[in-house]
């Protein structure tokens, strides 16, 4: 046991919890625009992922791959909103938890239907031979994790910043009504906002099937750890999030190290719980929403 | 320019306007009176597509918009300056102001350049509004958030703008200066619905005025004869 290899974990751990914050990043999507979350949105990683294997079974380059793969994803981000949430928030009920929970049960007895129950190998042409730095040994998929989760949050958050479409993202989040008032139709971007967490979704969901296998029950682990970071960072800082899923990843990593890959899931779940003892408006408390 | 025919509208079991029927000529100047809860902020709300009107015709520029909902009228040149303002607060200054102009501007790129002329009309008749562009709107005090808002409206370069309560809550002061204001933009041209507590006020500036009652129009005429209605001066001017 040596410094080197403490490092190593505490890095390999950290980049895999890029994966949770992107995921997070998806929940606080949709939640500035309408305050509700897709319960569903492993499903939509887990299904986009076996929709890009199957681009890629079909031999098509894996560029056109994870473009496919992408929009694959955010269609099923709209399908999630008009057949779930959108029939809740017209009645201004908070129907779109059981309603999103439901849609992602579909999805999961489709995707086993489809391609059955069975993990497996998602080829991807990145490397996974570790270049080494200072000893500790990366891969260039894991590289490529990081990268990838950057780019599509680098330019999700430069959408928002400069673009006059973003700003009414966090004008409809401030204030619905005067939202409205300014022409901001709270229909379309709620469509929007949901397009883009399916998008988000699909990324992750495509960077993590190398490394993880692609299967039915992928998500269900990923999107409990998801929760944690988007509950733990507040669901309205891109920023937060990022650092959240690098604190976890790294615990995460160094707990399955020391005490054995049992307890692999435990750090996350611990977070979470203690997240909401501490703050007990929970997820969808007006609180978690207050300005620092 | 916005014509309401026997419009009722409440919320929920509530009946708050029980028909009430009026106009706003183009390039005018109409005031609507009367005392708390007599449905004057509803009559905007049910007019700016805020809430549905239960019967009831209300036509924008001869087409009717009763139907539709806020976003799209707002669309059609209709600006509605909120009751307690609703500036964006976690917004920049700058923001609000385009997002004012949100029907009419690029959605993506190249939207300040195309913005420009209206920001500095905007900027010119609100100096304070230029010195704290990059400050957020939640932290300016309430009188520069009715500025905001009042120019925020102004960027949407409506057909109709309402303005509801502009004087609430501000500074003896401030008041004076909110309604020089708005005295400039009637010699502007713009077309203005106003809501006032302050009687005097907006029978100051007004072309027109309708009295409120408990969701009704009671009285209604020119201001210097509603300056002379005794009804009137004792009930809301005295």
């Amino acid at each position: 046991m040596n410094r080197t290899m403490i490092l190593q974990m505490i890095v390999s751990g950290a980049l895999m919890g890029q994966v949770y914050a992107l995921i997070a990043y998806g929940f606080q999507l949709t939640y500035a625009t309408s305050k509700s979350i897709n319960f569903g949105q492993g499903e939509l990683v887990m299904l986009s992922a076996f929709f890009s294997l199957t681009l890629i079974n079909w031999g098509i380059a894996y560029p056109l791959v994870v473009v496919g793969g992408l929009l694959f994803g955010a269609v099923l981000g709209l399908f999630v909103e008009r057949a779930g949430v959108r029939l809740a928030l017209e009645q201004k009920s908070e129907g779109w938890i059981l309603l999103t929970i439901i849609l992602g049960l579909f999805g999961f007895s489709t995707a086993e239907n489809i391609w059955g129950r069975d993990d497996r190998p998602f080829p991807t042409p990145i490397s996974s031979d570790p270049i080494h730095i200072f000893g500790i040994g990366i891969t260039p998929l894991e590289v490529s994790v990081i990268l990838g989760v950057f780019a599509v949050m680098g330019l999700i958050e430069g959408f928002k910043r400069y673009t006059l479409l973003g700003k009414a993202f966090a004008a409809l989040a401030a204030d619905r009504d005067a939202a409205g008032l300014m022409g901001i139709s709270a229909t379309r971007t709620i469509m929007l906002s949901y397009a883009l967490s399916g998008f988000v979704s699909a990324m992750a969901g495509i960077l993590i099937a190398p490394i993880t296998t692609v299967g039915p029950t992928m998500a269900s682990t990923l999107i409990l750890k998801a929760f944690s970071v988007a509950v733990v960072a507040g669901l309205d800082s891109g920023f937060g999030v990022v650092i959240t899923g690098l604190v976890l990843g790294a615990i995460e990593s160094l707990t399955s190290f020391f005490l054995g890959s049992g307890w692999r899931e435990a750090p996350g779940l611990l977070l979470l719980i203690l997240a909401l003892a501490v703050r007990p408006t929970g997820l969808f408390g007006k609180t978690t929403i207050r300005k620092v | 320019m916005l014509i309401c025919e026997q419009v009722h509208a409440g919320y929920g079991n509530v009946r708050v306007l029980h028909g009430i029927s009026f106009e706003v000529q183009a390039g005018k100047v109409v005031a609507l009176i009367g005392a708390n809860g007599a449905g004057k902020t509803t009559a905007m709300r049910a007019i700016s597509g805020m809430i549905a009107p239960d019967q009831g015709s209300i036509k924008l520029d001869q087409q009717p918009i009763h139907h539709l909902e806020a976003a799209r009228i707002a669309h059609l040149g209709l600006a509605h300056v909120p009751e307690g303002r609703h500036v964006f607060a976690p917004l920049t200054v700058e923001d609000n102001l385009l997002l004012g102009a949100y029907g009419w501007l690029p959605r993506l790129f190249g939207f300040r350049r195309k913005a420009a002329q209206e920001m500095d009309r905007v900027m010119q008749l609100f100096p304070k509004l230029a010195e704290r562009r990059r400050q957020l709107a939640g932290t300016l005090s309430g009188g520069e958030q009715q500025m905001l808002a009042i120019g925020r409206a102004i960027m949407a370069r409506p057909k109709v703008m309402l303005l509801d309560e502009p004087s609430m809550g501000l500074a003896p002061v401030i008041v004076q200066e909110v309604f020089s204001i708005i005295r400039r933009l009637k010699d502007q041209g713009m077309t203005l619905l106003l809501v006032e507590q302050f009687a005097s006020h907006a029978l100051a500036v007004a072309d027109y005025a309708y009295v409120l009652e408990r969701g009704r129009i009671v009285v209604q005429g020119y201001p210097e004869e509603l300056m002379k209605d005794e009804q009137v001066v004792t009930a809301y001017l005295g």
